[in-house]
């Protein structure tokens, strides 16, 4: 057996098992589109109460919240994600398992990332077609046909802020503030529910640094035709160069975090 | 090819042997190992040494550092100094090859998926220990027989008795068929039944020139071991 089959066998039977643990809730993933709608219809009603200068109408408003959610719904996935599963694992003391396997804990940390970017993906899509179906957002099919590869792209930019977060569970054991702190922050910042050019100077600046700028802006573009701040070009650039230059560094910081656990004998400690 | 070195000239500090008395050479080296948590130095300088198909016993009082050893040994934790290998593969520096050559059965009654079946359990670990996926069904299936979990296979993990998850514990420790065993109070929980089919499976292990070790506070006398071991003031004295 090949390296890369093998790894793929063990990245899919994490993918398995995750999907098979959320169906044994039943309700979990009805729960979250169903989450999914309430949020919409009410930013729906809010937008009718929007009349301010960057939108030209309520419906420009909710076309560019919904997106908005949509990278939100991936964003909790991929950040908030990570360290809530690992913490879970270190508590059913599952996560000895993973260490020991051939997979291994980084690889293992990486391949549980794959369920919730996955449904944070359906759930997005069909957010997205509630808000054509229901509230009649004007979605140009083919186009936002190119929002899944750019979703993708837009994963691996976003992910390796979950490894980071992964990293402080494993070291301090908790990161449930921090990372609550951290998608906060991202929401303010990077456009998710109004647009970036509204913050004031001092913190404007914060809008550029990080790849979720890029990312709404771009799925906005794709999705529901709003204009960009920057061309499509850049934005591609700027995502493909955070997710080259986070990405090897978060695997290698994840790898010293396991290794550093590991010599103080704390790795499955909760 | 290099003549076996005498029994005599490998002795290393602590007077272990690195060859085994019969001559043949061991699979699992442990050499030297030292490892301090907190203030605390758990193990000072641990040597063993054990040929295939041996079963070797370890006992010590509580807290005296058996679990901290078959951690070690298991490669969960890494050692401060000194080394360990398992078939000429170092626990440290060939990880991905080490792990496939082991089985680490942990003390208590974690490390199940609460959610998941037996069978499921047992699928997900074939996958991340690489079980080829054409052979994997019949993988799963012939620990759940080996295990006496066949009425139990369908059954969720958080519905199952204390000894029927350590019954599903020992099959995925056994699952891929590793080289060496490394049980940590294997016997908890278990019934009699139970007890029968993890002697079973350790006799079988060792008959196939598989490596096991033992770890529990007491002795139990059922157990067909043929190196018995003592972890006291960190230091592990043969008994």
């Amino acid at each position: 057996m090949t390296r890369v089959r093998a790894y793929t066998g063990a990245g899919a039977a994490v993918l398995r098992r995750d999907f098979q643990t959320a169906l044994s809730y039943r309700l979990q993933l009805i729960g979250t589109v169903f989450g999914s709608f309430v949020s919409l219809t009410i930013f729906y009603y809010v937008s009718r109460l929007v009349r301010v200068e960057p939108f030209e109408s309520p419906d420009e408003y909710f076309a560019f919240v919904l997106v908005g959610l949509v990278i939100f719904a991936m964003l909790q996935a991929l950040l908030g994600g990570a360290p809530v599963i690992v913490r879970q694992e270190l508590v059913a003391g599952t996560f000895a398992r993973v260490v020991l396997s051939p997979l291994g804990p980084v690889a293992g940390i990486c391949a549980m990332l794959l369920f919730p970017f996955a449904i944070a993906l359906v759930t997005g899509t069909v957010t997205l077609l509630f808000g054509v179906a229901a509230f009649g957002v004007d979605l140009d099919l083919p186009r936002a046909l190119l929002g899944f590869p750019v979703a993708f792209l837009a994963a691996l930019s976003f992910a390796p802020f979950g490894l980071l977060s992964a990293c402080l569970v494993l070291i301090v054991k908790q990161s449930a503030l921090g990372v609550g702190l951290l998608l906060a922050a991202i929401s303010l910042v990077s456009g998710l529910y109004f647009p970036v050019d509204l913050l004031p100077g001092w913190i404007g600046w914060a809008a550029d640094v990080q790849p979720f700028t890029p990312a709404v802006d771009l799925m906005r573009h794709l999705l529901v035709n709003a204009e960009m701040q920057s061309s499509p070009s850049v934005a591609l650039l700027k995502l493909a160069a955070f997710g080259a230059a986070m990405l090897p560094l978060s695997l290698w910081l994840l790898a010293q975090t396991i290794g550093f656990t590991r010599r103080r004998g704390t790795i499955i400690e909760y | 090819m290099s003549a076996r070195p005498s029994a005599d000239a490998a002795l290393v500090a602590g007077d272990q042997p690195r060859f085994d008395p019969d001559g043949r050479a061991p699979a699992l080296i442990v050499e030297e190992v030292t490892k301090v948590l907190g203030k605390r130095a758990i193990l000072d300088g641990v040597d063993l040494a054990l040929p295939a198909g041996t079963t070797a016993w370890i006992s010590g009082g509580n807290g005296a550092g058996k679990t901290t050893l078959m951690r070690l040994m298991a490669g969960l934790i890494v050692a401060d100094r000194g080394t360990v290998s398992f078939d000429g593969l170092r626990v440290d520096t060939d990880r991905r090859a080490y792990q496939t050559k082991v089985g680490f059965l942990a003390a208590g009654d974690s490390g199940l998926y609460a959610r998941l079946t037996v069978r499921q359990n047992l699928d997900f670990w074939a996958g991340l220990a690489f079980v080829p996926r054409s052979r994997r069904r019949a993988t799963v299936a012939r620990a759940v027989e080996r295990f006496g979990l066949t009425d139990l296979a369908s059954r969720r993990a958080d519905r199952l008795s204390l000894g029927q998850r350590q019954r599903v514990r020992l099959a995925l420790t056994f699952l891929h068929a590793p080289r060496l065993v490394l049980l940590d109070e294997p016997s908890a929980s278990l019934d009699d039944d139970g007890v029968a089919l993890l002697l079973s499976a350790v006799d079988e292990h060792a008959a196939t020139g598989g490596t096991t070790v033992w770890c529990a506070p007491a002795r139990q006398t059922e157990v067909r071991h043929n190196r018995a071991f003592v972890v006291r003031d960190g230091r592990l004295e043969p008994v």
